[in-house]
């Protein structure tokens, strides 16, 4: 990726690698590097969290705005993403220069989202056809070491999931206008159900084989790769009892897209994706109970706030 | 008579600072691996991180034989402020900043070490509630010297307003958004505070002249303030970066 | 330091929702302000609570501090206010509460804080580390700074008790004094020891008069128990209603006649909401701001025209019939948008001067007062004064106005003196016209010179020294406050033109050197803002050192002055004009008179003869100018008392005399001020303070030009200049007073002038109609009006003579500023009014009068007349069984006597102190006479005496007849 400079000696010794599944920092083609998650970080949002994957730096910040319904969906609210590439990741996001590159992730998870079993729009709604909340999810990358879909993937859904959204009492006046009431009380706010929020996993093909979770290095020696948006399971996002009450859970692809100028035969498409949707059921179990538990020592005033000091 | 009480009765101030408390600064430098260095600042809710790149070859265009060119951007998170922003640079504001920012930084770098090169400094406002400039000079202090970048002093940013207690006029030191928004005048100084020179100095309104003299001491005050608070910060740096290196020799 | 955050949501303009966040920070160091302390490090000045606090109440026999809540401090101000709880911590979370809901309170709780004597002491336990609490989830604000005060006390408490070492064991405890009995019952569970207000102030001892004081408790809307009126919405039911369109928004404002009667101005409404009956307007009272609904159309009615008083004795709480105002509506267009009051957005409530009804039960406590103000219903007090009070003007604040009560509940504040006294009338009226007028403070007094004050050298060589000029001042006999003086005197040279030129000068004392910016004093004379001139007392804008001395333009002393200097050629056309600082020395000091005969008395020659001379001939040829222009010359019948040197009474009572000079000085005056504005607007575009009169509007006109019209006038009111003009030929050569009295009816329909910062109008609404001048300020009274100071300081900064400061060129608070000045201006005017009405009323106490009248205005069931000797004004009932009113030309008619507007009369004048707080002159028609009617002489009383007697049942419509029948008819020719 950015800035990289592999001789091509190291790109056939990653190569090699991979072939016998024995990556150049040690895992296996299904590891997934060691990953840092903190939510509430940045106070002055509804919602956020801070994932670092290795190198790869994400904070996701959520902000709510009061918007009116589109006309098809009148029960429905709105989410949007804005990927804004810094240049404090390298030079070469300067000024536009990352502009295409957080279009292309921001694409990528308005389409993940898109679809109502990976995210439920109708809880944004206020007042039927006049008012709903609009989520602004605005995803800024701070480093860049290799996946950066996944690692935004992961930081959104924490993200969403600490995501607090007023009660307001919503009431129609005889203009057709709406009246909001808020609350005077801080606390009175919601929780967004963001189980079935889906992860991006992205598979990169290298020589014959495809890895999970690629770093800088091996991004640079491959020529295509894929990437699998998998709704998530609302049972790793409850407690145990909650839990119980639910369906049993289908993992669902709600995108699938494909970057680089390679191809790839039919079948290994088939078993990248199978394999995709595998380590999302895997990371998605590991977010929730990261997420849970982070919640939990919230509630018990054990948490220790870290940010940028850890 | 002009503004709101920004100043009790008691002396304290909205947040409870007194008149010559700066807000709770905490900083730390080297948070991430890829650039050549950086640093992040929190001054009270104001947060800030700050990259350098280089020095390195300056691009044909900009290139100079005097001394090294200062690039800065600065951008400003979406989510940052209290209503959501569209763009996070590229508008006027953060164009002037970026330039405020190269004033003041230019000012502190040996320049002359390295003439046709190029340092870029990136500051990233991840939350902003009043004195996101000042925390940017900060926070590219920091980042400057976690570079390695020999400066000729450190260069320190920090506001002044002014405020009525009783009808007797009383700066405020390093004035926080809800202080800011309160209409009065904001004064904006980044100086180095060890040779006394003043890098920059910006005006938000007008501010009669009479004041102007105790309410730029004030804010040098708190220049010279945030120096010891960021020295320390390097030289804790440096001492655990010591030890780290230590280990991974042995 | 700590430091935490406090998070909340906010609604912006454009509807959205925000987070905000904001820092906090908890202190160590902040002190406790106790003498028992040993652990805060509180320096000498810094103690402010006793360290052995003695009890006054019964109840408690230990020595202990007090803490309130905020609802304490809300509803018991007044107990606060006298002298006699002492060592009491006001938390920072009652402080806050207090002003964020009512900053009159808030106000007079800072004064009590900042009094030393009294041991108030704030505590900032928002940002103290150990008292600080954060709202937990799903706790309403209320309960959490009812848990933030506990939370206090007990800190203080245990505080006190771990430095109790030096003092033998016994240290002050913390009673936490709160009418909530809920907060009550948790402070107690968490050995808090607290008892409510009334109990603890109940059992004081020492100090009678302060149970009186205590306000009434609070009956909840909520409380349905013999409920006399609807309940009032609550404030999230009013604001969703006017958003929603269904209410509406307006200030009450109660009729002067019919207290079941008033109305509310409502923007989206052409007239004004009629509200009647006490269900209609529901407890509020005038000045409020209410939330209204319209009736449906088939309800709307006219404005009832009839008087209605509330009755005289106290019907307990119960309401009596309204059948009286269902009046017919005859037309369409008289009914007006009617509506109820639903709902109270603000009370406007101050505290109001009047009487106590006497009560019938010997000994009672409960008893109704009743304002001076008509417009204010009666309130109910509870006090054991009552035979004391009886006789006085007091002083009463309202608490509350539950639904069960008939009148709202009070609480008396103090006594103003034994009514019909002088002082005690006069307090009324500053009081009621909200007149600053409490001596000067300390702090005040300590920014003035001494009194043997000597203009420093230093301070004349800055100045241009104009001692040696003949300079001399004109002002009414009597008159203390100089602050303007004259001078003019030929030049050589001749005008380009070739005309003879002079040098003309006005000083104005120089008020700005002594009265500096930020000053106490000057904060004090900004807050009052003009002198009040009663008839008997004046209320000076600045201590009598200075407005009766240093800064008063006495002849023969030297004086500092700011002087205007133009060369006018002898067409009084000003060819230069320079300001400066200077220092003069005034020839003599003279009244107007005494100018008019130097002026007239052709064997004087000296200096001082023919300067006034000059001044006089070129202030004729200004004058002209300045009615060429335009200018309207009005006229307002002014009176003056002469007053017995002993008593103070009035003895006679005369209009004023108009002379010359008085337009001499006028002149110069205008013209000061002229040059004065048009330099301050140039160099200060947006905060000069000036001074507009905007056109009136036309249609004020509409009744005057009416009138005139019978009278054979067509006036042209399209501009001043014809309006000048038309008013000038309309004259009735064998009725001189005709012209004045039309120019008296003109000025009345006429618009204020009001004072503005020149940033805040365009260049032609700097316009001033009456003057007919582009651009006006006030330069030339410093002594007496605070703009005057403003630009005084305005302009000594644009020629270099002074430094300018910060808050002079604040346009915001420019704003304000002028908002304060116009409103004082207003008031005092007011006041003025009001002396003017207590005087007269004095001076006919004894006697009657018959004297020639003049119609002003003919209205449905009066006329409205106007006795030019005195100047006085009031109306004659006329019975509608006698006179037809013909609404089309405005005149009433009697068989063949009709009455217009503008014709002579002849009336009989006598005071009518029936109602002590209303006395009124009552004016009786004698000439033309109309049996019945008119005022019969003096051989025929006795008849009339036998007559009254008869129609004592028909006294009422007798009264609304002839305006109150006069009882005192000794005749005392």
């Amino acid at each position: 990726m950015a800035g990289l400079l592999l001789s091509p000696s190291e790109k056939v010794y990653i190569l090699h690698g991979i072939e016998d599944d024995f990556r150049s920092d040690g895992r296996s083609n299904i590891d997934y590097r060691p990953m840092e998650l903190e939510t509430d970080v940045v106070s002055h949002a509804s919602g956020s969290a801070r994932l670092r994957l290795a190198n790869t730096d994400i904070l996701v910040g959520v902000k709510t705005e009061i918007d009116v319904p589109k006309p098809d969906k009148p029960n429905q609210g709105k989410i949007d993403f804005f990927v804004d590439c810094s240049a404090n990741a390298t030079p070469e996001f300067e000024g536009r220069g990352g502009e295409q590159l957080a279009n292309n992730i921001s694409n990528l998870m308005q389409r993940a989202y898109h679809s109502e079993q990976a995210f439920d729009l109708k809880q944004l709604s206020i007042f039927e056809g006049k008012q709903c909340w609009k989520l602004y999810v605005d995803i800024l990358i701070l480093e860049c070491g290799g996946n950066l879909c996944d690692a935004v993937s992961l930081a959104v859904k924490a993200a969403l999931f600490n995501t607090r959204i007023p009660f307001v009492k919503a009431a129609l006046l005889d203009g057709g206008n709406v009246d909001l009431q808020l609350s005077d009380d801080p606390y009175d706010s919601k929780l967004l159900e963001v189980g079935t929020a889906p992860l991006l996993v992205t598979l990169c093909k290298i020589g014959e084989k495809c890895v999970v979770d690629p770093s800088a290095e091996e991004e640079s020696c491959s020529v295509i790769s894929l990437v699998v948006g998998v709704t998530g399971n609302p049972k790793c996002y409850c407690s145990n009892e909650d839990a119980s009450k639910l369906h049993e859970h289908i993992s669902k692809c709600s995108t699938i897209a494909m970057n680089g100028p390679g191809s790839v035969a039919p079948q290994t498409l088939t078993n990248a994706i199978k394999q995709g949707i595998n380590a999302a059921k895997y990371l998605d179990e590991a977010l929730g109970k990261a997420l849970l538990r982070e919640r939990q020592d919230i509630t018990n005033f054990v948490k220790h706030s870290y940010g940028f000091f850890k | 008579m002009p503004g709101p009480d920004l100043l009790s009765s008691q002396g304290l101030r909205l947040d409870g600072r007194r008149p010559n408390e700066l807000r709770r600064i905490r900083c730390k430098l080297g948070v991430f691996t890829q650039p050549d260095g950086s640093a992040y600042l929190e001054q009270g809710n104001t947060k800030v991180l700050a990259a350098v790149y280089g020095p390195h070859q300056a691009s044909k265009s900009k290139s100079s034989s005097e001394g090294v060119v200062v690039n800065c951007q600065y951008s400003m998170a979406t989510f940052s402020t209290g209503e959501r922003k569209n763009r996070p640079r590229g508008d006027r504001k953060s164009q002037e900043m970026s330039m405020h920012l190269r004033q003041a930084l230019t000012a502190a770098i040996k320049t002359e070490m390295y003439p046709r090169s190029q340092i870029d400094i990136y500051v990233e406002v991840l939350q902003a509630d009043g004195g996101a400039y000042c925390a940017s000079v900060n926070a590219s202090t920091l980042a400057l010297i976690d570079a390695g970048i020999p400066l000729k002093a450190y260069v320190c940013s920090c506001s002044a307003s002014m405020a009525y207690k009783d009808g007797v006029p009383e700066p405020l030191l390093d004035v926080g958004h809800v202080e800011e928004a309160a209409g009065g005048v904001t004064l904006t100084v980044a100086s180095l505070p060890s040779t006394g020179s003043i890098a920059l100095l910006e005006l938000s309104h007008r501010l009669h002249s009479d004041y102007f003299e105790t309410v730029l001491s004030r804010a040098m005050q708190g220049c010279r303030d945030i120096e010891i608070i960021l020295d320390k910060a390097v030289r804790e740096h440096l001492a655990e970066g010591w030890t780290k290196q230590d280990v991974i020799t042995i | 330091m700590q430091w935490t955050t406090k998070t909340f949501l906010t609604k912006t303009k454009r509807g959205n929702v925000l987070k905000i966040v904001r820092e906090h920070y908890l202190r160590d160091d902040l002190l406790c302000g106790s003498a028992v302390c040993n652990i805060c490090p509180h320096k000498d000045d810094e103690i402010v609570l006793d360290n052995k606090p003695e009890s006054i109440c019964k109840l408690f026999d230990f020595e202990h501090y007090l803490v309130l809540d905020t609802n304490v401090v809300l509803h018991q101000i007044d107990v606060l206010e006298e002298n006699a709880l002492k060592n009491i911590i006001i938390l920072q979370t009652v402080l806050e509460e207090v002003k964020h809901q009512n900053t009159a309170i808030f106000q007079r709780l800072l004064e009590i804080v900042g009094n030393k004597n009294r041991k108030f002491y704030s505590f900032v336990n928002e940002h103290h580390k150990d008292t600080y609490v954060e709202r937990n989830p799903h706790e309403k604000q209320n309960d959490r700074n009812d848990r933030a005060i506990r939370r206090a006390a007990s800190w203080y408490a245990s505080h006190l008790l771990l430095s109790k070492s030096d003092f033998d064991g016994k240290i002050p405890q913390i009673i936490l004094l709160t009418d909530d009995e809920n907060n009550r019952k948790i402070a107690q569970k968490e050995g808090i020891v607290c008892c409510t207000v009334k109990e603890y102030v109940e059992n004081i001892t020492g100090f009678a008069g302060l149970v009186d004081k205590l306000s009434k408790n609070v009956i909840p809307e909520t409380c349905s128990k013999d409920a006399l009126y609807p309940a009032h919405l609550t404030p999230s039911q009013i604001h969703s209603g006017i958003r929603g369109g269904k209410l509406y928004q307006g200030t009450f404002h109660a009729s002067r006649d019919n207290f079941l009667e008033g109305t509310a101005v409502v923007s989206s409404f052409d007239k004004p909401i009629l509200l009647q009956g006490h269900s209609g307007i529901n407890r509020a009272i005038d000045g409020d701001i209410v939330a209204i609904e319209i009736l449906p159309k088939e309800e709307w009615r006219k404005p009832s025209d009839i008087v209605l008083e509330d009755k005289a004795d106290d019907p307990g709480d119960t309401l009596e019939e309204e059948a009286l105002l269902n009046t017919k509506v005859d037309s369409e267009d008289e009914i007006t948008p009617t509506g109820k009051v639903v709902g109270i957005i603000r009370r406007k409530w101050r505290q109001y001067c009047g009487i106590l009804l006497p009560s019938k039960f010997p000994g009672a406590t409960r008893h109704l007062f009743t304002p001076a103000e008509k417009r204010i219903p009666r309130v109910r007090i509870e006090t054991r004064q009552s035979d004391i009070l009886i006789s006085q003007r007091i002083l009463v604040a309202l608490d509350s106005w539950p639904r069960n009560s008939r009148y709202p509940l009070g609480h008396f504040v103090r006594s103003l003196g034994p009514i019909g006294d002088k002082d005690a009338e006069n307090e009324v009226i500053l009081l009621e016209h909200d007149v600053p007028h409490a001596r000067f403070s300390e702090a005040v007094l300590a920014c003035l010179p001494p009194d043997d004050f000597k203009i420093p050298e230093e301070e004349i060589k800055k100045r241009v020294d104009l001692r040696s000029i003949c300079i001399c001042s004109v002002d009414p006999p009597g008159c203390t406050d100089i602050d303007d003086a004259l001078h003019a005197r030929p030049l050589p040279g001749l005008s380009p033109d070739g005309l003879k030129t002079y040098e003309v000068g006005v000083h104005i004392a120089d008020v700005t050197y002594f009265v500096r910016p930020n000053t106490a004093l000057d904060k004090e004379a900004a807050a009052r803002s003009t002198t009040v001139y009663l008839v008997d007392r004046r209320i000076d804008m600045v201590p009598g050192l200075l407005s009766s001395n240093l800064c008063s333009l006495r002849g023969g002393e030297e004086r500092l002055a700011f002087s205007c200097v133009w060369v006018v050629d002898e067409n009084a056309n000003v060819l230069s004009t320079k300001f400066h600082k200077s220092v003069i020395k005034s020839s003599s000091a003279m009244t107007y008179e005494e100018a008019q005969i130097a002026i007239d008395d052709s064997t004087r020659n000296d200096e001082i003869a023919s300067s006034l001379r000059t001044l006089n001939s070129l202030a004729k040829k200004l004058k002209q100018k300045r009615l060429d222009n335009g200018a309207l010359l009005l006229a307002s019948p002014e009176i003056r008392f002469q007053v017995d040197s002993e008593t103070h009474d009035p003895i006679e009572v005369q209009a004023k005399k108009i002379m010359d000079t008085n337009s001499m000085v006028e002149e110069f005056m205008l013209l000061a001020n002229v040059s004065v504005a048009e330099r301050v607007a140039t160099d200060y575009p947006r905060c000069a303070l000036l001074r507009r009169h905007p056109s009136p509007q036309p249609h004020s006109f509409d009744t005057f030009l009416k009138a005139a019209r019978q009278q054979g006038f067509e006036l042209d009111v399209s501009t001043n200049k014809s309006f000048s003009k038309s008013l000038n030929e309309a004259v009735i050569p064998d009725r001189p007073f005709f012209n004045t009295l039309l120019r008296i009816m003109a000025t009345r329909c006429m618009q204020q002038a009001v004072y503005f910062p020149s940033g805040s109008r365009t260049q032609e609404e700097f316009y001033h109609y009456g003057l007919a001048c582009p651009i006006y300020t006030h330069f030339t009274s410093p002594i007496r009006r605070y703009a005057d100071v403003i630009v005084h300081r305005l302009l000594a900064a644009s020629i270099g003579a002074d430094v300018s400061h910060a808050s002079l060129l604040d346009t915001k608070a420019a704003d304000a500023l002028c908002d304060n000045l116009n409103y004082r201006h207003r008031q005092a005017q007011y006041a003025g009014r009001a002396s003017v009405a207590l005087n007269t009323h004095i001076l006919f106490k004894n006697r009657e009068e018959i004297e020639s009248a003049v119609v002003l205005a003919v209205k449905r069931n009066a006329l409205q007349v106007l006795i030019p000797k005195y100047g006085l004004e009031g109306p004659i009932y006329l019975p509608s069984d006698k006179f037809r009113y013909n609404e089309e030309e405005h005149v009433q008619i009697c068989g063949d006597v009709i009455l217009r507007t503008f014709d002579e009369l002849t009336v009989r004048l006598t005071l009518d102190s029936s109602n002590l707080q209303h006395r009124k002159l009552v004016f009786q028609l004698v000439k033309p006479s109309i049996p019945g009617v008119s005022y019969i002489a003096d051989e025929q009383v006795e008849k009339m005496e036998i007559e009254e007697i008869d129609k004592k049942e028909n006294e009422k419509k007798r009264k609304e007849s002839t305006g109150g029948k006069n009882k005192k008819k000794k005749s005392k020719k």
